[in-house]
């Protein structure tokens, strides 16, 4: 008797087994690349993403592969040659169009209808997905350029933050008479650094208005308002706001430099809140931040928006609704929160309402606060448009270089909008420029 | 039948070198962003390249780059090597001293060179400057930026000229220098009758080298400058992988290549032409 019930034992044992097993052949994989990122990152992206999705998922099994900084030049070949993953991260809206024009991606809009993406995504980056009135890629963060200072340092002078640029550009002079280097802003690992001021000046200074035009081939680049933008940045280098150590200092060097009260303010983007427990605490000083002053004419904050990277699904994909499930589960509130309390500023994932996102107690109010306000101004169209984002990418090259010539004295301003527009004709001719979502 | 013999490395070199280069001369003569299929452009491309001025000045960064090394490291190596062959307490310390550096992986080098040595804030020119030295990072002046990018490649380079001279300078015949030494010969006359027309060979090969790698730099130019400061560093190879990976622009990336392929073909045919002439001789 013994021996027939520990017989019948096995036997159920074995098939719960093979059941289970059967279950965990039934769950398809699905692949993603991703980029560069720190080990701590890479063990949150495994807990926070990989581990609780494969909980989640009932017929998916994802897994994520990191690929290093060269991933954008992996992924295009990879993509020509049919054997790239199954979530497509793109560098950016600029590539999309040339593999969304190449067949090598799905178009989204049935899936963004069957999980609702449509409601609770911000509308602007929906349409920034679009190719020929398709969806075919949604931004996986979004950034935007302001000022980073040191509360505690303007405090002791009896500053304020400025919100005009003529208060601005007061200030500055008010920073380099005691001594302190006006920009904390450093390009010698990362070049298109420069690229951040272009933008900061064409949308608080020439204004999101005329960019939006500009964009639409509606006005040129060589415009008065663009001139005065370019000229307005080139008096700043001239005047020596950027200090002497541009071509020498790291983004982060330079960022370390306002919790030191080495420099004044950092205009620079909100991925720059990954530094400012790290450099502020140790310096037992307080951070702030507020929307980059505006000229006359401009409304203000204008907060020009950026996104660094973006989710499709490969057109050659075996396993797209699973791809669609993942892309999914990154836009949800819950792998918001999550995500947002342990690394902040590459996750800030466009959803429409925050309010329901629970964020950890230690992260800091300043990036919560700032991250809703940005929100709400895209929510009611008040936003401007970072270069690397809307302009195609030779013209966008081009004028990473380009400044630093105007800069240099080895150009001018007229000459550099004219190679500037020359480029972008171009590259509109050819279809590069990315969709631009309608002004309302 | 031996000829056989040939057959895997004729595969090997076809697949791996033959098929690419067609590619990269066809894909001169195109239109493509390395995501659409190609449009033929004609002459499109080297007409967009000759009418840019960055293509130009890279070229002139090339040729300026070309002479530094023709002569700097040469004569660094030749003097070092000769001094090595003529004393001999400490040459293999001092050897591996000279060499160390070329052992050294050139990302490191560049980054020690950019961190360690360069910066004003964490490197030895801060150090000065705040001694009161008017010391500033080269890498940052655009007159300045393609010697301070030269000098790191030097520092990793001049050891292995010396390296290789010496054990040139070694097969010159003892009896040689023997004879100049009774003579009387100075150190510049043993130079100059004796050891360098005995590795002349030597040094028209590592010359003509030198022309060959000089037009592909890369690797130090990317890493310290990126091609900057407003182009004043940027050579052929860092304005072609700038065109074919961010402009999207891999046509005029190619023709620029085919420009750095001239060159390395003009040095090739002299090199070939000198062997062979040996050969005969």
């Amino acid at each position: 008797m013994r021996r027939l019930l520990s017989n019948a034992l096995a036997v159920l044992l074995s098939a719960a087994t093979y059941a289970g097993s059967a279950l965990a052949q039934e769950k398809k994989p699905a692949s993603w690349w991703y980029e560069n990122a720190a080990p701590e990152n890479q063990q949150y992206l495994k807990d926070l993403l990989v581990k609780r999705f494969n909980e989640v998922s009932k017929d998916t099994v994802l897994s994520v592969d990191f690929r290093g900084a060269e991933l954008d030049k992996q992924l295009r070949i990879a993509m020509l040659s049919g054997s790239g993953p199954d979530v497509v991260y793109t560098a950016g809206p600029s590539y999309v169009a040339s593999m969304a024009q190449a067949g090598q991606l799905l178009p989204l809009d049935d899936y963004a209808a069957k999980h609702g993406w449509n409601d609770r995504i911000l509308p602007v980056f929906l349409e920034l997905g679009k190719y020929n009135g398709e969806l075919y890629a949604l931004p996986k963060t979004y950034e935007t350029l302001g000022l980073f200072y040191n509360k505690t340092l303007f405090e002791k002078n009896g500053w304020t933050p400025p919100k005009t640029i003529a208060e601005f550009e007061a200030l500055a002079e008010a920073m380099k008479a005691k001594n302190i280097v006006p920009f904390a802003a450093g390009n010698a690992d990362w070049r298109p650094t420069n690229e951040h001021y272009v933008s900061i000046v064409l949308n608080s200074v020439a204004g999101p208005e005329n960019v939006y035009k500009a964009l639409n081939g509606e006005i040129p680049w060589t415009s008065q308002p663009f001139v005065k933008a370019v000229d307005t940045l080139n008096k700043w280098w001239q005047a020596g706001y950027f200090g002497p150590n541009y071509f020498s200092l790291t983004g982060e060097q330079a960022f370390a430099q306002i919790a030191s009260e080495t420099a004044g303010m950092a205009p620079t983007g909100t991925w720059n809140f990954t530094n400012v427990p790290k450099y502020f605490k140790q310096n037992n000083a307080e951070p702030g931040f507020v929307g980059f002053p505006s000229a006359e004419g401009v409304p203000y904050p204008i907060y020009a928006l950026g996104i660094g990277s973006t989710f499709s699904i490969a057109a050659n994909s075996k396993n797209p609704d699973g791809a669609a499930q993942v892309i999914d589960y990154v836009f949800s509130d819950k792998f918001y929160g999550d995500m947002n309390t342990v690394w902040q500023g590459e996750w800030n994932t466009p959803l429409r309402d925050l309010t329901k996102v629970k964020v950890g107690d230690a992260v800091l109010p300043l990036y919560t606060e700032t991250m809703r306000n940005l929100a709400d101004s895209v929510n009611k169209n008040q936003y401007g448009y970072t270069t690397w984002t809307f302009l195609p990418p030779a013209t966008n090259t081009y004028l990473v270089s380009g400044i630093e010539e105007l800069w240099l004295d080895k150009t001018t301003t007229a000459e550099f909008l004219a190679k500037l527009d020359a480029t972008f004709q171009q590259e509109k001719a050819a279809g590069k420029v990315p969709a631009i979502p309608a002004r309302q | 039948m031996h000829r056989l013999y040939i057959l895997p490395t004729l595969v090997i070199n076809a697949v791996i070198i033959l098929v690419p280069a067609m590619l990269t001369i066809a894909l001169a003569f195109f239109q493509w962003d390395g995501i659409s299929p190609p449009v033929f452009a004609g002459l499109n491309n080297f007409r967009a390249l000759f009418d840019d001025s960055v293509f130009w000045s890279a070229l002139a960064n090339n040729v300026i780059w070309t002479a530094i090394f023709l002569i700097v490291p040469v004569a660094m190596g030749l003097l070092a090597a000769t001094m090595l062959l003529l004393v001999n307490r400490g040459r293999t310390f001092f050897q591996i001293v000279y060499f160390l550096p070329v052992i050294i992986a050139t990302a490191i080098t560049a980054r020690v060179w950019q961190g360690m040595i360069y910066s004003p804030v964490t490197g030895v020119f801060g150090l000065l400057q705040h001694t009161g030295l008017p010391l500033s990072n080269p890498l940052s002046q655009p007159s300045m930026a393609l010697f301070g990018v030269a000098t790191v490649d030097l520092w990793h380079w001049w050891g292995f000229l010396c390296v290789i001279f010496l054990a040139a300078l070694r097969q010159v015949p003892q009896e040689q220098i023997e004879a100049a030494r009774l003579e009387g010969a100075t150190f510049w006359q043993m130079m100059r009758y004796v050891l360098l027309p005995g590795i002349r060979p030597t040094i028209t090969l590592m010359m003509i080298m030198t022309v060959i790698w000089s037009f592909l730099v890369f690797d130090f130019v990317y890493i310290l400058t990126q091609g900057g400061p407003a182009f004043s560093s940027e050579v052929l190879s860092t304005l072609a992988y700038r065109k074919a990976f961010y402009d999207l622009n891999v046509g005029q990336a190619a023709a620029t290549s085919l420009v750095i392929s001239v060159f390395g073909l003009i040095a090739t045919y002299f090199y070939i032409r000198i062997q062979s002439r040996e050969a005969e001789q």
